[in-house]
């Protein structure tokens, strides 16, 4: 199986809304975000490029891209992160983590793992979220976890739940008759950074 | 350094021989073991407050202890290479400077081991490296070529005294200097790997990188034996030759040619496509990481004339040249590291934490305007303190171990 997203960047609405469930479902620390909404466009958040009226703006939410080559896996000295052989999904064991920082250096996709500098603490003064979900280390590498909890559920990850306007799917790449393999099949899509060769799992379609 | 340069201004009035080294030597050992206390009650500081305390974030995650990792390792180089080669190639040598030369690399390497270890988040787990050890990653090779290579400088150091006593056969000490030199490669070539194996960052990700750490490796670690040698000389601690002092310069000086000739490969292989390249040329020409690009050039320039012109090559002037070179490859590794961040692969204007990027306050493409990191007091204060871990190391060999010269001792 290979698990992974096909987000639906012509739908996409920019409204953070999937960044915010998925803070809320996995109970992240102050100031961590595993799943980013990236402007295209302007120099700053929600700025369009060009001049008024010949203006344009997208957006590009990116977290995890549950690569089936990834460099992270790779390079980290005691296997702390690594790829799910059954769902292809990239795994993170926080109580194995020694912080070295590696798997940050090696991934191509700038930001997406997120380093805990602090002892986690929550906004709410409280732990939050679903749970089924691993308490949040001090000084450990974190990332998405494809909502690795509800899936073990049978339930889609938060992010997919709640987009209001549908731009995210989700399911296995490797069933053809999968939605996400659909829209890759009808749709024209682009992934990320293809040329680092790390064949990654989201898919966006364009 | 600074203690290095102000042995040699007093180089004229040496003062007598003694036994284990003087007063000074004392007085070094303390002022060292103090600044490695503060360095370690920094760093208690660092773990317990959190690594928030430091300026390295989720978009610029190494800083300083990396960059000085690199470093050290790189010091390390001369030493053992120095007194390897003439024993394992039968060629004659640089002196009675083969022991100290060889305790210099123990005392880089027992640095870099520590830059690494106060830049784990979680340092208590590193057993796991033993227990889980991922072979595949070019961190564990580095972890397991580092250690070997503390080893195998300690029984060269120990088969060198054996060697004098008689105990120690001059062949199994040159079997000894080939293993040495073989690893000393290996142990630079791989610390490049952890950098160059990564197809993430454009700058890093060449195969010039191995025989390039090699190359700036020899540059310091030569220049570094130059600094010691000239200053327990002038400590009076052994007498050493001028005609070895000026071999080690022309060696000197060969090694920054061909360090200066890796970057101008490097350079070019960049700029020539005027593609992607250039945007890592520009930043180091005229870019944020400029003033540590020019002290590299220049600095390494200058050394290069000190050590070809023989008129120059007087002693202050080659310890000003060593000091040159020392500086030049750290301006290098600040390159490396930084320069590894300054360009992302996704600069997309995005949610901005204080976890983010050092300078987080204004938007993406103000955090990447200037440099894009710079280490806190906090860092630098526990980089010193590991820096002091190896000057100890060194002073604690120049006391307690026979490095000097066979014939020199009384």
């Amino acid at each position: 199986m290979r698990y992974g997203f096909a987000i639906d960047t012509k739908r996409c609405i920019g409204c953070h809304t999937c960044a915010v469930a998925c803070r809320n479902e996995n109970n992240l620390p102050k100031e961590t975000w595993w799943n980013r909404i990236l402007t295209k466009g302007g120099d700053a958040m929600d700025l369009p490029s060009g001049e008024y009226p010949n203006v344009s703006v997208s957006y590009l939410p990116v977290a995890c891209q549950h690569c089936e080559n990834p460099a992270c896996v790779k390079v980290c000295p005691v296997g702390a992160t690594y790829k799910d052989p059954e769902t292809g999904i990239v795994r993170q064991d926080y109580d194995k983590c020694i912080g070295c920082r590696m798997c940050m250096a090696a991934c191509p996709y700038t930001g997406v793992r997120s380093f805990n500098w602090e002892e986690p603490s929550y906004y709410t003064g409280v732990a939050f979220g679903d749970a089924d979900i691993p308490a949040h280390e001090k000084h450990v590498v974190e990332k998405c976890t494809m909502c690795w909890h509800r899936q073990a559920k049978g339930e889609e990850p938060a992010c997919v739940s709640t987009c209001p306007v549908r731009a995210r799917h989700w399911g296995d790449f490797d069933d053809p008759d999968s939605e996400v393999s659909k829209l890759v099949r009808e749709r024209a899509f682009e992934r990320l950074l293809v040329e680092e060769g790390t064949d990654p799992s989201v898919y966006y379609l364009v | 350094m600074s203690e290095n340069v102000a042995a040699v201004n007093t180089a004229k009035t040496p003062a007598p021989a003694k036994k284990g080294g003087g007063a000074g030597l004392n007085v070094a050992i303390i002022v060292s073991a103090v600044v490695v206390a503060i360095g370690i009650v920094l760093w208690v500081m660092q773990l317990s407050g959190g690594m928030v305390q430091t300026a390295m974030r989720n978009l610029d995650s190494w800083g300083l202890y990396i960059t000085m990792f690199m470093f050290a390792v790189g010091l390390s180089a001369g030493g053992l290479i120095i007194s390897s080669v003439p024993k394992a190639f039968g060629i004659k040598g640089f002196g009675g400077i083969s022991k100290v030369a060889v305790m210099t690399s123990i005392a880089a390497t027992v640095a870099a081991i520590g830059f690494v270890v106060v830049d784990l988040g979680q340092p208590l787990r590193v057993w796991e490296l033993f227990a889980y050890s991922n072979l595949g990653s070019p961190l564990m090779w580095d972890i397991i070529v580092l250690m070997v290579y503390l080893i195998l400088s300690c029984v060269y150091l120990w088969a060198q005294v054996g060697n004098e006593k008689g105990k120690v056969t001059h062949a199994a000490l040159r079997v000894i200097s080939v293993v040495a030199l073989v690893c000393a490669v290996l142990v630079h070539s791989v610390t490049a790997w952890i950098f160059g194996l990564q197809q993430s960052h454009e700058m890093w990700h060449t195969a010039l990188l191995a025989p390039w750490f090699v190359s700036s490796a020899l540059v310091c670690g030569t220049g570094l034996v130059i600094c010691a040698a000239v200053a327990l000389r002038a400590a009076g601690y052994l007498q050493w030759e001028q005609e070895n002092l000026v071999k080690l310069a022309k060696l000197l000086g060969a090694f920054v040619m061909v360090d200066l000739y890796f970057f101008g490969c490097d350079l070019l292989t960049e700029a020539f496509p005027a593609a992607g390249g250039m945007e890592v040329v520009n930043m180091l020409v005229s870019g944020p990481l400029a003033p540590f690009f020019w002290i590299e050039i220049i600095g390494c320039a200058v050394c290069a004339v000190i050590c070809f012109t023989p008129a120059l090559r007087t002693t202050p002037l080659v310890v000003v040249a060593s000091l040159l070179a020392i500086l030049g490859i750290f301006c290098k590794r600040v390159q490396l590291l930084v320069g590894g961040f300054q360009i992302a692969n996704i600069d997309l204007p995005a949610v901005m934490t204080p976890f983010t990027i050092t300078n987080w306050e204004g938007n993406m493409a103000q955090a990447y305007q200037g440099m894009v990191y710079w280490p806190t007091p906090l860092e630098l204060g526990v980089a010193l303190g590991v820096t002091a871990l190896g000057f100890l190391i060194f002073f604690l060999g120049l006391k307690f171990l026979p490095l000097k010269p066979a014939n020199q001792e009384k």
